[in-house]
């Protein structure tokens, strides 16, 4: 098989929704942050061009290939996480980046990529119907390694990605009941004990004015109030394209990353809602339906786990603009101002085109 | 091998990922209910909150109207200076923010933090004053760091000034903060906490005149507090003015001369009522009450034992002495108790009861008439009136004369003083009225307590042969308006008694003043005063007992009540010297004084 054929068999329609929520996610970082210094949405069309641009590149090598060296790429990744604890300074509270000459890097954000890749390699030579004790557990314990290591950066949020991804091979792979039951047990002992020993104060606030955000409306509550505000003011149609009281006037916290919903919901209202949110499904929806192209075991866990990754930072960064999830620092995927997370979604993305359209492919 | 992945069996591991896609559509259906119940639902309610988060009204004071004499002199006009209020909603990190404010102005960290708390119940996005009558030194170090504490506001506001500082200070009065009490009134219905209101004075009776109209500003903030534009506007409208009776001159010689006493020198215009000065010594500067932040100076002031903020001439409660004896003569002609022409005997003293009064002139003044007696203000012939008349005659025709009612003047604190009444002691002393009391009253004694405000309307009276006077400071507002009604001396009054009555008592208090009598010390070469001296004898026990700490060895006040000129009258003084011993010694010659400028001035 030639190139050619391959590139007649990428899902062109993926790309385009990929791009199209980039585009819109550009506009909107511009009506957020065009007073402030630093060009936020020309960044991000750069970012979105080379994210592009490796996307393609990426497709060039055999998904197969990928998970063969996986294991490498997750050893790199874990290396990288440690050095930064040693080494790294903190930024913004965290010590979560690598500062090079003209951005900083995430690499916790590529780390889901390499998680991804390991997972599927240890999953994919398993065929029975429930997967064994020690594979499971084997898989957790790579998983482990690098959620440990965000977490203490302190970086909850990242973490609680993988676990979502573990927890989407896990399933894939078959749980017994018995087993789903001994996992949440534990899950709920681990809570509770990282609720008194591990969590930060910050951390646990977030948690607790999710339940009673006005209890706090300077401090940590704060975000949420001011963000369900900006969203509850756009009514139908919203105040318009750089319009936004909320917006505009700097009460809504990380307008152009975190929150960037929340500034959606304000200039375009309930309408402007529907319609991205509409995209997501469709998108996401592809993303799902695309397992059924893969043409082996390896590509089903990819392009599932990516699917499972991508709706799960979806929905918790859209249930946290409108107060119905802690403020855990996860972006919008696509449309959140950043260059790791962009790059990110689009390697993840690029993995699942990568496994669709070799999918007639014998090697 | 390779046919084994052909033909894999994935159906399994499909079914599961098809279950997870699933659940993401019900969730989707879930989201959208969520944003359909913030955005559409409770739209109102974000949408107002949202507004409020933006929107930040600043009021802006309206200066207020200027107090001006008869002649146009300004008494109390409006100055630049600045204020600091702060916004509470605004500062997250208190802490940290207090202390960087207290140390740029200056202020105690307690001292705003009671402040801040006291607002506390404020409508959200409303300026708490803080500190005013900033230096020009603090209003640049503010400005300088304005971009580091955006919740910080300076203004320019309109500051009251006295330019003659303690001048009047009594009759103009002093503004203060608003009181929480007094907040609940309904008069300052339109006002805020934190507003500066007339306390005392024609400062507080003509209030709603000289107030104005607030203006505000509602500007819109970003998140820092941080002014991006303004939305509305509503300009201040300045008070109106007032112009007073009071004439300079006047008050000022009156201040003058009391200088360093304790006293009060009252001038009226007896046809209007108009007064032209109205002195109350020890007195106060009233630019100094205008700060917010209540300094040790008032604390001073509200603790001196002289009471340097109560205005005597309308709150001081003395006895008239002597004074009375104009009003027992008026009663006991009207009553036909004596005729002008009837006499007694004076032989310094007199055993009424069992029991003996004396005249202040031991000697005795021999056999004594009406006229002579009011001229060497004769005990004795007025003791014997007492005799011969009932108490509740004497209070009735003192009620009619001026005593024991308000005056009516246009400032408030006023008070009523005492007219002898025999329910009034059981009641107070649980004693039954003594004849003997009603003859210490007929000299201007015992259950009687007057204010030398109503002494100097009671001589107005007098002097108008029995027509009513009411007192009062304001002559008009500016554009037209005359907010007072026209003062001319009513038609009622006292009537009743003849004019020939007055005519008599007049010509006695003529020669007390004109013919060497006790009231000699008030003549005006060829200005006809007719006057009455009072020496009181200290009435209340504290009074006394101040007296004794004091050491003051004088232990009577000094009155002089007069007018000029004895036909077609046209002013009244009153003159109290506290502790000045005799009325003819002290008071009278700075009544002389008084009518001696008048008659320069006006004649």
């Amino acid at each position: 098989m030639t190139e050619k054929s391959l590139l007649k068999n990428i899902d062109w329609k993926l790309i385009f929704l990929l791009v199209l929520i980039s585009i819109i996610g550009v506009f909107v970082i511009y009506s957020s942050s065009r007073y402030l210094p630093g060009n936020y949405f020309v960044r991000q069309i750069i970012f979105m061009l080379i994210s592009l641009a490796v996307l393609f590149i990426f497709l060039t090598v055999n998904y197969r290939k990928l998970i063969t060296y996986s294991l490498y790429i997750y050893i790199v990744l874990v290396g990288i996480l440690v050095g930064i604890l040693l080494f790294g300074r903190f930024i913004a509270g965290t010590k979560s980046w690598i500062r090079l000459p003209l951005f900083q890097v995430q690499p916790s954000e590529l780390t889901k990529i390499a998680i991804v890749l390991v997972l599927a390699k240890v999953f994919a030579s398993h065929k029975d119907r429930f997967v064994s004790r020690r594979r499971g557990l084997f898989g957790a314990s790579l998983v482990l390694v690098p959620f440990i290591l965000t977490a203490i950066q302190p970086d909850l949020g990242t973490a609680l990605i993988f676990v979502v991804i573990l927890a989407a091979a896990l399933y894939l792979a078959g749980l017994r009941t018995k087993t789903v039951v001994i996992l949440l047990v534990l899950a709920v002992i681990l809570a509770s004990l990282g609720w008194m020993f591990g969590l930060k104060d910050y951390q646990k606030k977030r948690i607790t004015t999710l339940i009673l955000p006005q209890k706090d409306p300077q401090g940590a509550g704060y975000h949420i109030l001011q963000s369900k505000i900006a969203i509850g003011a756009g009514g139908m149609f919203g105040k318009g394209f750089q319009k936004g009281s909320q917006s505009q006037l700097r009460f809504l916290p990380a307008r152009h990353t975190d929150f960037i919903f929340s500034v959606i919901g304000e200039e375009f209202g309930f309408a402007g809602v529907a319609v991205v949110l509409l995209l997501y499904i469709v998108f996401i929806s592809r993303l799902f339906s695309s397992v059924k192209k893969s043409r082996d075991r390896g590509g089903v866990y990819i392009i599932f786990m990516v699917a499972v990754m991508i709706s799960f930072q979806f929905f918790i960064n859209v249930f946290m603009v409108i107060g119905f999830f802690p403020v855990a620092g996860i972006p919008l995927p696509m449309l959140s101002y950043g260059g790791s997370s962009l790059l990110t979604h689009y390697l993840a993305v690029s993995l699942v085109l990568n496994v669709k359209m070799r999918r007639f492919v014998n090697i | 091998m390779m046919k084994d992945k052909i033909y894999e069996d994935l159906s399994t591991v499909l079914k599961r990922a098809n279950h997870i896609r699933l659940s993401m559509l019900v969730l989707f259906g879930f989201l959208l209910v969520c944003f359909w119940k913030v955005q559409i639902l409770d739209h109102k309610e974000y949408w107002q909150k949202a507004e409020a988060n933006r929107l930040r009204e600043i009021p802006i004071s309206a200066p207020r109207g200027l107090i001006l004499d008869r002649e146009g002199n300004i008494l109390a006009e409006n100055i630049a200076s600045y204020k600091a209020s702060v916004l509470i909603e605004e500062n997250r990190d208190h802490g940290d923010w207090l202390d960087k404010v207290s140390q740029l102005l200056d202020l105690e960290k307690s001292v705003l933090e009671e402040r801040i708390q006291k607002y506390r119940g404020l409508s959200t996005y409303k300026p708490i004053v803080i500190k005013d009558n900033l230096t020009l030194r603090e209003v640049s170090r503010l400005e300088a760091r304005k971009l580091e504490l955006p919740e910080l506001i300076i203004q320019a506001d309109p500051k009251r000034y006295y330019p003659f500082g303690k001048f009047a200070s009594h009759i103009i009065g002093y503004l203060q903060e608003l009181s929480p009490e007094e907040l609940a009134i309904p008069e300052y219905k339109d006002r805020r906490m934190g507003d500066i209101i007339g306390k005392t004075g024609v400062e507080k009776t003509y209030e709603s005149v000289l107030a104005g109209t607030d203006g505000f500003s509602v500007e819109i903030v970003d998140s820092m507090g941080r002014i991006k534009g303004e939305k509305r506007r509503r300009e201040p409208r300045a008070g109106n003015n007032i112009r007073l009776s009071l004439d300079f001159d006047i008050q000022s010689k009156a201040e003058e001369l009391l200088e360093g006493k304790e006293g009060i020198i009252i001038c009226l215009d007896v046809c209007t009522g108009g007064v032209y000065s109205l002195a109350s010594y020890p007195d106060f500067d009233p630019n100094k009450f205008i700060n917010r932040f209540t300094p040790e100076e008032w604390m001073a002031l509200v603790n001196n034992p002289a009471n340097p903020l109560e205005n005597r001439a309308i709150r001081g409660l003395y006895s008239p002495g002597s004074v009375f004896k104009v009003l027992m003569a008026l009663a006991a002609l009207d009553l036909d108790v004596i005729r002008p022409s009837s006499s007694f005997y004076c032989g310094g003293v007199v055993r009424i009861y069992d029991h003996p009064y004396n005249c202040w002139y031991a000697p005795g003044h021999g056999r004594i008439g009406l006229i002579e007696a009011i001229r060497l203000s004769c005990n004795i012939y007025f003791y014997q009136l007492g005799r011969r008349m009932n108490i509740s005659d004497i209070a009735r025709y003192a009620k009619n004369l001026g005593y024991g009612e308000l005056t009516g003047i246009d400032l408030p604190g006023e008070k009523k003083g005492l007219l002898p009444d025999p329910e009034w002691k059981m009641e107070v002393r649980n004693e039954p009225w003594y004849a003997g009391d009603t003859i210490s009253v007929s000299i201007g004694q015992g259950i009687l307590s007057v204010t030398p405000l109503q002494v100097a309307v009671h001589t107005a009276m007098v002097a108008n042969r029995g027509k009513k006077v009411i007192p009062h400071l304001l002559m008009g507002g500016n554009r037209g308006q005359v907010l007072f009604p026209n003062h001319t001396p009513s038609e009622k009054g006292t009537d009743f008694i003849s004019q020939e009555h007055f005519e008599s008592v007049i010509k006695g208090m003529w020669s007390s003043v004109n013919a060497g009598g006790t009231a000699r010390g008030a003549r005006v070469q060829g200005f006809d005063v007719c006057g009455k001296t009072g020496s009181t004898q200290i009435v209340s026990r504290e009074t006394a007992e101040k007296l004794d700490k004091e050491s003051k060895w004088i232990r009577t006040h000094s009155w002089f009540t007069g007018f000029a000129p004895r036909e077609q009258p046209r002013i009244v003084v009153t003159v109290l010297v506290e502790y000045g011993g005799m009325g003819g010694t002290t008071a009278a010659p700075l009544a002389r004084q008084i009518f001696t400028l008048f008659r320069e001035k006006y004649d």
